[in-house]
């Protein structure tokens, strides 16, 4: 009998694929300055509780805010995506762990919480460079100025008509946005976004993680 | 493009929402006679001028608002959560 390794999909299809923690990534490098990126392979938890109460505080950030932070595995990225709705992201392979370990830290406000982990039904993409908010204006009606849409914003809404939680979340002061959707809207979104972005010069890059 | 003034999300267009419809009381469905019951779900003022109606943020906060709206001028004069009348 051969031997057989669980191996992990993100939604968008791969040109030159590598495996890594268990996913099969795409190893391109794109040179150009806007990119997009698959980072399916992040660890998504989803978390639902009481709008303003303890496990808010717990949470350590608030609606359409994100905050980076150690829930107990490592650097997280927790967001405020809806009233009483958090998304948590971490480093690929921690989902499990990540979901036990903040299910044990709300356990502790005594509120009715439900931690979810959603790692393998949501993709998550990545859109960065200086003019990532013109490629967004092409596939949404949102201002994503500095002044209304700043580092650390969060919110839901309609990109190329699919639901999306976009959050900011700039590298070194270069504008970034992740985009979170359902996994089977994955591949449709990306490819409304690069033909957005034909004109700016936006190209696929290989998986980059939270850092 | 409508905008309609979501108390948790901001303005937004229209199309990020499903139109629930006029709101008003829920008869009882254990009293209500089928005629009002009928009468209940299908139908509907229609004026033209203010109305108050639901409607459903299904692409932001999927949260049910109760709107305060002039139908003639689509006017927004408030849009508090339902549930927990939350207004921006």
């Amino acid at each position: 009998m051969s031997d057989t390794t669980p191996l992990a999909r993100g939604p968008v299809a791969v040109a030159t694929p590598v495996v890594r923690d268990g996913w099969e990534l795409d190893a391109r490098v794109a040179t150009g300055p806007l990119t997009l990126s698959d980072e399916s392979p992040l660890a998504k938890v989803h978390v639902r509780a009481p709008f303003d109460g303890a496990s808010r505080a717990a949470l350590g950030v608030g609606l359409g805010r994100t905050a980076r932070g150690d829930l107990g595995t490592g650097d997280v990225l927790v967001v405020g995506s809806g009233p009483g709705e958090w998304l948590v992201l971490g480093a690929p392979g921690t989902a499990s762990a990540l979901r036990a370990s903040i299910e044990q830290r709300l356990a502790r406000t005594g509120e009715f919480t439900t931690v979810l982990d959603l790692t393998h039904g949501r993709a998550l993409l990545r859109l960065t460079g200086p003019t990532a908010a013109r490629v967004l204006a092409g596939v949404c009606a949102i201002d994503f100025s500095d002044a209304v849409t700043p580092d650390g914003a969060a919110l839901r809404t309609s990109l190329a008509a699919v639901v999306t939680d976009v959050v900011r979340d700039d590298r070194s002061g270069v504008p970034s946005y992740l985009l979170h959707v359902e996994r089977s809207s994955g591949q449709y979104l990306a490819d409304a976004l690069l033909d957005a972005g034909r004109g700016s010069g936006l190209e696929m890059t290989g998986f980059r993680g939270l850092g | 493009m409508m905008l309609l003034p979501c108390p948790w999300c901001g303005p937004r267009n229209a199309t990020e929402f499903r139109y629930v419809g006029e709101a008003g009381p829920r008869p009882d469905p254990a009293s209500t006679t089928p005629e009002e019951w009928r009468r209940y779900l299908f139908m509907h003022a229609n004026p033209c001028g203010p109305v108050k109606e639901t409607w459903y943020h299904r692409a932001g906060c999927r949260r049910y608002l109760a709107v305060e709206r002039d139908t003639a001028t689509n006017e927004v004069r408030s849009a508090v959560d339902s549930a927990t009348g939350v207004a921006r």
